[in-house]
């Protein structure tokens, strides 16, 4: 078989696995919210209202009908793209990723940046300076980020920086006076300010981006510093360097230039892996810098147990790192013939 | 080479020291944005769900409907009954069945419509129509129609007879909206902010739900000029780091909610004051009367001698709230501390093995005690630690104390719990919401309490043609709630909002209405 077609066979076949792979996470959360006791009626006017008007809108709204004519339903309404609107803040689920979604956008974007800044810098010079103490600093340090809950690493920087030092906000995506003045152009306020040439709006949104999008880039950090250390060291003992050393080329260009672009190429595979971690990570996050993005909301709905919110947010965020991880396996695949059906 | 390479090292470690340096001279020198501008920026806890007054019942939602809406009555700084807002007044038939209420003239909505007798049937006709799944209609239940009598005059048929109909136009429900813009059988959706007018204080500029509500002042509104050029009420999803953000200065104000202790650790912070005022807000502990052992009247009379109300008030609220004795708060009129007049107003030990002893109780008893972590505050752990510790040391009770988080609770306290914590926030503020809601047979406790006795108060209550008539069976509700013990009154909120030293007119603005006029307040 030519490579070609090798190539194009497994692309097929990994896009054919997505489906089921999608159907399968709708179905569990669609399990999981309704296993749960309560439903968005009772949380919302439970405590306040007579059972009867709890029951009148529960019908109202088909939460009393039989499980599986909901999930029916349910199907049926994402295959037509129909997230619906939340119960609890009668937003459209389309509304909120495309809103929330560009604010959690904008914090892993700038979360992986500072990831890969800091990994890859401190994996390399710990790679280059083996077993010196240099190495155990940065082993340490990747040790260290990598087991600290990122809330805690939240917390402490918010206390160190915004409240001892005074340094920088603790909370939110801008300014109240930035984000009420600043037009919404594509809802990543960083973009939408330098679309707007206003620099001081920027400057704002910049160092309220820099505690929470540098708290969750070191955690996941410390696994791009161990993984480029090994990767270093692996390539540091290749023939091929060996022979650049007997060719008389300096040390400083046989790391820099040939070591260590071969130990970057496994990392874009962790790169892809590390995304749904970092979605993860950003709940946490989010909700420590009261960051509006969709992790932030998903934990509020879950607590709202508001079904079409956590359904529909739940099966974007499935379909992101479904599609991320297809990326990663086609690069690979591209790269490397080995990795075909 | 070596020295290019070198050059560049320099070159970056130089940006990076200025970028540092730029961060904390920006920080140093530069006070919060919040002071520079006369914008009051407020952080609240709370959530909005929808703006349009047929489609919201919650607290957090009712604070945005008051700066841009107004009632035919309302609750003026420092006035506790339903005082003129859009009407000069409102008056009732004999039978207390037809309301009319006299229009103000020369009332614009915000767009510069003129407002009519058609906009106040419309805003009431679609609240009814709407039914919106929030619940809002079932405070006009007892509305059959509403009829206008000219530009200036509008009619409300009761189906029963209703005393109080007066308080229910200062809800939520009585809210009045444009009936040129607003849709007869839908909610105007948040996103359409241009279409969400009103005739209040202030316009809404710009919202985006969980993060921020903007509103400028209204160049139409009738009353007087708010005292400040708008307001920003900015959305946290956790009260610390909206505690940071006022001790930060990213926000000027906090309405709405801190934990106790968050408080007290702000009311020690420089340039900033917590202001306290009389509030409306009660914790109770309720009893299903069907199931053991609270089925008994013996034991939940001796829960009532030993609720440890000033302990609870002082040593877990710090003072922030105050010992409740009867459903009805104090402050407003027909209160009577029904429950310290029968049972004490300090525990009694002796009273309650007395009681349990007559009744043949056998002692200790076991008694589960519910609670939910996530709808009360994080200081509920605590409360509820202080009641076990109250029962528990008294040889009479073993109380387990279990938590269930808010919306399993609420769906599983009617169907299985005989002890369980709840909270209440009046829809208007008058005794009888304090009274209807938790007596009546059929309530919203799902106690299974029912006492025509009560009903029969309840109704006469509802009807009554005086208000010393009324008080009175307000009063005699209070007694029979406190003989019959289907539920412990615990504590009173006081209204609590934290300011920055440039913010002026809070206090002035506390009182049991819970109204935060933000109109009333200016920022130096």
């Amino acid at each position: 078989m030519s490579q070609g077609s090798s190539l194009k066979q497994y692309a097929l076949t990994r896009l054919g696995l997505v489906v089921p792979m999608v159907f399968v996470v709708l179905t569990i959360v669609f399990l999981l919210m309704r296993v749960a006791p309560g439903n968005p009626v009772d949380a919302a006017l439970g405590g306040h209202a007579p059972q009867a008007e709890i029951n009148r809108i529960t019908k109202q709204l088909g939460y009393d009908k039989p499980l599986y004519v909901q999930y029916g339903k349910y199907l049926w309404d994402v295959v037509r793209l129909h997230l619906g609107s939340t119960i609890s803040d009668r937003r459209s689920v389309s509304n909120i990723i495309e809103v929330n979604g560009a604010a959690t956008l904008e914090l892993t974007f700038f979360a992986m940046l500072v990831a890969i800044v800091v990994g890859v810098s401190v994996g390399l010079i710990s790679g280059r300076f083996r077993d010196s103490p240099v190495d155990a600093g940065g082993r340490l340090f990747g040790i260290l980020v990598y087991a600290t809950p990122v809330f805690f690493l939240g917390l402490l920087a918010q206390l160190v920086f915004g409240v001892w030092l005074n340094w920088l906000p603790t909370s939110d995506q801008a300014s109240p006076i930035t984000q009420a003045l600043l037009q919404t152009h594509t809802n990543i306020l960083f973009v939408d300010a330098i679309i707007d040439g206003n620099w001081s709006a920027l400057w704002d949104v910049t160092q309220h981006l820099i505690l929470p999008a540098t708290t969750l880039g070191i955690v996941y950090g410390g696994v791009f510093i161990r993984l480029i250390r090994v990767n270093v060291i692996r390539t540091l003992k290749e023939d091929y360097i060996e022979a650049a050393r007997a060719r008389g080329i300096g040390e400083r260009n046989v790391v820099y230039r040939h070591a260590f672009r071969n130990a970057l190429v496994p990392v874009v595979t962790v790169i892809g892996l590390q995304l749904a971690l970092l979605l993860g990570g950003a709940v946490l996050t989010e909700t420590t810098f009261n960051w509006p993005g969709l992790g932030h909301y998903l934990v509020l709905y879950i607590e709202n147990r508001d079904y079409a919110a956590v359904q529909g947010i739940t099966v974007v965020i499935a379909l992101v790192i479904v599609a991320v991880s297809l990326l990663i396996d086609f690069v690979n695949a591209f790269i490397d013939p080995r990795v075909r059906y | 080479m070596h020295l290019r390479k070198r050059l560049w090292h320099l070159v970056v470690l130089g940006l990076a020291g200025l970028a540092l340096a730029a961060v904390a001279a920006t920080a140093a020198s530069s006070k919060p944005l919040a002071s520079k501008a006369s914008t009051i920026i407020d952080g609240t806890t709370d959530t909005v769900t929808n703006i349009d007054p047929a489609g919201n019942y919650d607290e957090g939602t009712s604070v945005v409907d008051l700066m841009i809406y107004q009632h035919l009555l309302g609750y003026p700084q420092g006035k506790k009954v339903p005082s003129p807002e859009l009407a000069t007044g409102c008056k009732a038939n004999g039978a207390d069945t037809v309301w009319t209420c006299t229009l103000k003239k020369g009332v614009k909505f915000s767009n510069g419509d003129p407002f009519t007798s058609a906009d106040v049937k419309w805003s009431f006709d679609r609240v009814i129509k709407i039914k919106d799944p929030s619940g809002i209609s079932g405070l006009l239940a007892n509305l059959k129609s509403t009829t206008t009598n000219g530009p200036y005059s509008v009619s409300f048929h009761t189906k029963t007879p209703d005393a109080t109909w007066p308080y229910i136009l200062t809800t939520g429900a009585g809210l009045i909206v444009d009936h040129k813009i607003y849709p007869a059988n839908k909610i105007v959706p948040d996103s359409n902010v241009s279409d969400l007018i009103g005739t209040g204080p202030y316009k809404l500029t710009k919202f985006s739900s969980g993060q921020q509500a903007v509103f400028s002042v209204n160049s139409n509104y009738s009353g007087p000029k708010p005292k400040n050029d708008g307001v920003i009420i900015t959305y946290y999803s956790k009260s610390s780091t909206m505690k940071l953000a006022l001790t930060q200065g990213s926000i000027d104000m906090a309405f709405r909610d801190f934990t106790a202790t968050e408080y007290g650790a702000l009311g020690k912070t420089k340039g900033i004051t917590v202001y306290q005022g009389p509030g409306v807000s009660i914790r109770y502990l309720v009893f299903n009367v069907k199931r053991a052992p609270t089925n008994n009247l013996a034991v939940r009379q001796a829960i009532a001698y030993l609720m440890p109300r000033q302990d609870i008030a002082t040593r877990i609220y710090h003072g922030e709230v105050q010992p409740l004795y009867s459903m009805v708060p104090k402050g407003l009129p027909g209160h009577e501390d029904s429950f310290a007049t029968q049972y004490g107003d300090s525990p009694n030990p002796a009273k309650a093995k007395q009681v349990l002893s007559k009744a043949g109780v056998k002692t200790p008893i076991p008694l589960t005690i519910w609670w939910t972590p996530t709808h009360y505050g994080d200081s509920s752990a605590d409360e509820y630690s202080e009641i076990q510790r109250a029962l528990n040391s008294s040889g009479l009770f073993k109380v387990t104390l279990k938590s269930a988080e808010w919306a399993t609770y609420v769906d599983t306290l009617g169907k299985q719990y005989t002890a369980y914590q709840l909270g209440w926030f009046p829809d208007y503020v008058d005794g009888e919401d304090y009274l209807l809601p938790f007596y009546l047979t059929g309530n919203f406790t799902s106690n299974a309490y029912s006492n025509p006795q009560m009903d029969s108060i309840l109704k006469k209550e509802q009807g009554a043609k005086s208000t010393p008539e009324r008080l009175g069976y307000i009063e005699q509700a209070q007694a029979l709630a406190a003989k019959d013990v289907p539920i412990v009154p615990v504590w009173q909120g006081a209204m609590l909002a934290v300011g920055r030293s440039n913010i002026h007119g809070i206090q002035q603005t506390l009182d049991p209405t819970y109204i935060m006029r933000f109109w009333n307040l200016s920022k130096s």
